[in-house]
């Protein structure tokens, strides 16, 4: 028995779709505006000379690392309001979630990219007086980022994918509002393949550009010569 | 001539490895002294507690009269901020240059004088392009490192300290990562500068260099100073055993002067 494939109610519901992919964009970029100064904050922290802020910042990257983002979601999302009183929405509870989880992977990005660099550049700004900060502000981090670029997008693609997570407490993302459609349309082919159209048009190309700027980065020989 | 530099009892460990046992030695202004010694002899480790980019294990170092860091309950305590203004008076170049890659020439030699003396942005371009010229440059404002032969590379990291003023500039194998066609130009540029008046320590392993520029050579074996004097004195007729064991197994060192 061959299966009837009807778009159409899908197109009919196409705004619902369209809000929930813009939500998802919402979250993910949200996530992105604060988790990536945090993990950078994270990942000076850790590279610090006091050793106790090293290893409290170092647990704390390993443990959000290390355990489900679906798990860091309904804790923030059922238990954090337990502990605190404050009834806190799905759309925060996803925002703040994702933020903290996504920045503890940048951290460990930013970590590598400024490992990265040779001791020479220290040395060398060292030797004209500059301070730690100086040096980090206008040496380390300007040739780190243009290293970490590839790793980064990598990431920001993996964060976006983990967002359909936040479907599970109720925020209309765009795996959300699909899952609604499939249930009052009985389509589920349709919605669900629609759905992941939606994604792949999102995160194909991103993909695509990072391998682009990987090849360029690759050719520029991208910084140090020596 | 006034004292720029003197370093009294000078000890460094790393760990249990004892690299400095006890150094002496004092520059006078205008000075040129050149050290030399095998590998591991401590060479590097003493230009490095010169300008404090390590901190001496024990010892005192004064910087024109001044000595560098606090007496307390006979301890040397040095703080961060207060090394800041003497490595700002003490040049140093690299064996490995250490241009900043994301900079042009220009922007590597205005960079000391833009973010830590703050002088204006006209001012930096000024002095960044008088130095650049000084070595030989003018042409490669605008390159980067990449886009530099070695020794081109070399000489902008010496426009780069020379831009800080400094009192005092520190050589630490400036040539050994060079191919060999490129060193005549960078030890032209330090023999220069030598002959400018430049206060000047350098470690070196170009001995022929070391002859005709040195005012003192100073020996070092085993982290002490095993022989000094004036190249002729050291080089040439060397009292001591290691320092002419030291020279033979520098095959190609000739003098012109083989003769006597």
């Amino acid at each position: 028995m061959g299966y009837e494939w009807d778009f159409a109610v899908v197109l009919r519901d196409s705004d619902l779709l369209l809000l929930g992919l813009v939500n998802t964009l919402k979250v993910t970029i949200l996530a992105l505006v604060f988790g990536v100064p945090l993990g950078l904050g994270a990942a000076l922290l850790r590279l610090s000379s006091n050793r106790l802020v090293r290893g409290l910042v170092g647990f704390l990257i390993e443990f959000f690392r290390s355990t489900p983002p679906i798990v860091q979601l309904f804790w923030f999302f059922f238990a954090l309001p337990l502990l605190t009183g404050i009834e806190i929405s799905p759309f925060g509870a996803s925002v703040l979630t994702f933020s903290i989880q996504s920045s503890a992977f940048f951290a460990e990005v930013f970590r590598g990219g400024i490992v990265s660099i040779e001791r020479g550049q220290w040395d060398a700004a060292k030797a004209i007086g500059m301070t730690r900060n100086q040096t980090l502000a206008r040496i380390i981090l300007p040739q780190a980022v243009t290293r970490m670029i590839p790793a980064f997008l990598e990431r920001v693609i993996e964060l976006m994918k983990t967002t359909t997570l936040v479907a599970t407490v109720s925020y209309a993302d765009l795996l959300y509002q699909a899952n609604n459609i499939a249930q009052s349309t009985f389509r589920p082919l349709e919605v669900y393949t629609v759905a992941a159209v939606m994604y792949f048009a999102v995160l194909f190309p991103t993909s695509l550009g990072v391998r682009r700027l990987e090849r360029h980065l690759a050719r520029s020989g991208a910084t140090t010569a020596h | 001539m006034g004292e720029v530099l003197r370093v009294e009892n000078l000890h460094k460990s790393f760990g249990p490895n004892h690299v400095l046992k006890g150094i002496d030695l004092t520059v006078e202004k205008g000075q040129a002294v050149v050290l030399i010694g095998a590998s591991g002899s401590g060479k590097s480790t003493l230009l490095r507690c010169v300008n404090f980019m390590e901190i001496p294990s024990d010892g005192r170092v004064w910087l024109n009269g001044e000595a560098v860091g606090r007496e307390r309950n006979g301890k040397t305590e040095y703080r961060e901020h207060s090394l800041i203004p003497i490595r700002t008076h003490v040049g140093m170049v690299f064996q490995h240059f250490n241009l900043f890659p994301h900079m042009t020439a220009r922007q590597n030699v205005m960079e000391g004088p833009r973010t830590v003396l703050r002088l204006t942005r006209a001012t930096c371009v000024k002095r960044a392009e008088k130095y650049l010229a000084k070595v030989g440059l003018s042409d490669k404002f605008d390159a980067y490192p990449a886009h530099l032969s070695g020794g081109q590379q070399q000489r902008v990291a010496i426009a780069r300290a020379l831009a800080m003023e400094p009192q005092l500039m520190l050589f630490d194998e400036v040539t050994s990562a060079l191919d060999p066609e490129l060193v005549g130009e960078v030890l032209r540029t330090l023999k220069d500068l030598a002959s400018e008046g430049m206060t000047m320590v350098v470690v070196t392993h170009e001995l022929g260099f070391a002859y005709s520029v040195a005012d003192k050579v100073v020996f070092l074996h085993e982290g002490r100073i095993h022989e000094q004097g004036t190249p002729d004195e050291i080089l040439v007729r060397p009292s001591q055993t290691r320092t002419r064991d030291f020279l033979r197994g520098h095959a190609t060192f000739r003098l012109p002067e083989a003769q006597f």
